[in-house]
């Protein structure tokens, strides 16, 4: 399989025009995951090696310990990098980096210019922007756990999350499970799914983003048509499409996330809600999976945290993408995430 | 003759005083207390922060807390203060750094000069309790995190908002009884109406 997509990396690094076959043969959850995987790693190598010669910027840090002026290289060096140069400390709590003050930008994505930078952790003055991409990294997640999590037998379409809403008071992922038409989860099965989300997010691996383009988006996604439906849309703008990997799990985000998965600390899913679907959207078995998390480091009650589990089993009613009218809604949907 | 303002002789402490001083164990006795106490201010106004046993912080801060403030009090041209600084700093540069940087930095405040915590221990270990003595103002972290007021913070965000949340569904609650209670109130006045209706016919 490999060296069919090191082949099919070629066809789309040559950006030729003519179009890729799609693969025909049926893919199980985890061939897809897998091939998802090495797409995107030849795809990061690719761009990587594009770098070319080497060229050096000057990244000016404000913050503890005192203000600083890093030399570090174009298009490689990464906010994460220059908070190694600074400590430990830096690199663990760090969620998010602040460009020129205004400009947010993701600790594993690499600076393309002078800048100024700050790095924001979860306890900054003003944490709101730290915050919806700590909540969209829990979107991100649940997808990621919620994949790992079924048996082989049972397929897994993962549709989209909508924007951050922190207010709502739960993250939500979309899931589409063809061969469950009635599945009510029971408390064990969502403490399972918890477990396994536990799982992933001990891991501590970060989350890489890579900004590719349309055509090996919809290669990469092809057996999920619910996000090939989705891909024309997103890419209408610049005909990028940007996505986020965290281990093996590859999925479509608009960003910014947070730098690792070890900062999402105490979690819980919620519930699972069945969504009613309209007459003439086509996803007939879509779920909504709803979780809570709180970052590492934050220390609440029991009783607190008990409060917001259970605000969070109820429905979530921020938009559906079953109920809109028309696909493009729900396209622009997933566009938002 | 006026009897003295005793608050004029001994400048009054930020910190509780206990009536009685500790005696610090130590078998050479008083003498071996305040070297004990001695290392330890010499320690906090060197380090400016310091981890030890719990009691002996406490007394050693409120020595410390008495240097400083005659220090801000008399200044350093004053000599029973210089003697006092000279007995409890036993690193003499230190003497130098109470009044040029110490003074000046508490001269105006209306705090203690030194905050203690309590540390942490083990759970199930049989040890003396541990504190943490610190002068304010010095150049290290918080230890405390003292941004947990902050409405922005994820965790707050979501409790406000299950809190608004549940208020909504009580008023809605309320909101409904007060409907029922106007009708039953309608059918009560309804029914008197009637009964006097009733009575004025008779």
């Amino acid at each position: 399989m490999r060296g069919q997509i090191t082949n099919l990396s070629k066809i789309i690094s040559k950006n030729s025009c003519t179009k890729v076959h799609p693969l025909t043969r049926f893919l199980s959850t985890q061939e897809a995951v897998d091939r998802r995987y090495h797409l995107f790693t030849l795809e990061k190598k690719r761009q990587y090696d594009n770098v070319g010669r080497i060229e050096k910027i000057e990244v000016q840090y404000k913050g503890l310990p005192n203000n600083c002026t890093f030399v570090m290289n174009k298009d490689i060096s990464t906010p994460y990098d220059c908070a190694r140069h600074l400590s430990e400390w830096h690199t663990e709590t760090s969620a998010l980096a602040l460009l020129d003050g205004t400009v947010y930008w993701d600790m594993h994505r690499p600076l393309t210019e002078n800048c100024t930078l700050e790095l924001q952790n979860f306890n900054v003055p003003e944490p709101q922007q730290v915050n919806k991409a700590f909540w969209r990294t829990c979107s991100f997640m649940l997808g990621a756990c919620a994949s790992v999590a079924f048996k082989d037998t049972v397929p897994i379409k993962l549709h989209s999350f909508p924007g951050p809403d922190i207010r709502s008071g739960s993250f939500i992922y979309d899931i589409d499970l063809p061969t469950l038409p009635n599945w009510q989860p029971s408390n064990k099965e969502l403490i399972t799914l918890a477990a396994e989300y536990v799982k992933l997010t001990r891991e501590n691996k970060p989350l890489e983003r890579l900004e590719v383009g349309e055509e090996l988006a919809l290669e990469m996604f092809v057996d999920n048509e619910h996000k090939t439906k989705q891909i024309p849309s997103i890419a209408r703008n610049n005909g990028k499409v940007t996505l986020y990997r965290v281990g093996k799990h590859v999925d479509i985000s608009k960003g910014p996330m947070i730098s690792t998965t070890g900062q999402i600390g105490r979690i819980a899913i919620a519930s699972v809600h069945k969504l009613n679907e309209s007459k003439n959207s086509d996803v007939k078995n879509l779920y909504r999976f709803q979780g809570v998390a709180l970052p590492t480091g934050v220390i609440i009650n029991h009783f607190a945290f008990s409060i917001l589990t259970d605000r969070a089993k109820k429905l979530n009613v921020s938009r559906s993408p079953a109920k809109a009218v028309d696909n493009e809604e729900a396209d622009s949907v997933a566009a938002r995430a | 003759m006026n009897q003295a303002e005793v608050s004029k002789l001994v400048s009054k402490l930020r910190i509780q005083v206990p009536p009685r001083h500790r005696n610090l164990q130590n078998p050479k006795g008083p003498e071996g207390r305040l070297d004990k106490l001695r290392k330890t201010v010499t320690g906090l106004i060197k380090y400016e922060r310091i981890e030890l046993n719990a009691n002996r912080a406490d007394e050693a801060r409120q020595y410390a807390e008495r240097l400083i403030s005659e220090a801000i009090r008399h200044g350093d041209c004053h000599k029973p203060t210089m003697e006092t600084a000279d007995f409890w700093l036993l690193e003499k540069q230190l003497v130098h750094k109470l009044f040029k940087v110490l003074v000046p930095r508490y001269e105006n405040s209306n705090l203690s000069y030194t905050k203690m915590y309590k540390a942490p221990k083990p759970q199930y270990a049989r040890v003396l309790d541990k504190a943490v003595l610190e002068l304010r103002g010095n150049p290290y972290p918080n230890l405390t995190n003292k941004l947990t007021n902050n409405k922005y913070l994820i965790q707050n965000v979501l409790l406000d908002a299950a809190k608004h949340d549940y208020r909504q569904s009580k008023y809605a609650d309320m909101a409904k009884e007060i409907g029922k209670d106007s009708k039953s109130s309608q059918d009560q006045n309804n029914k008197d109406e009637q009964v006097t209706e009733k009575r004025s016919d008779s």
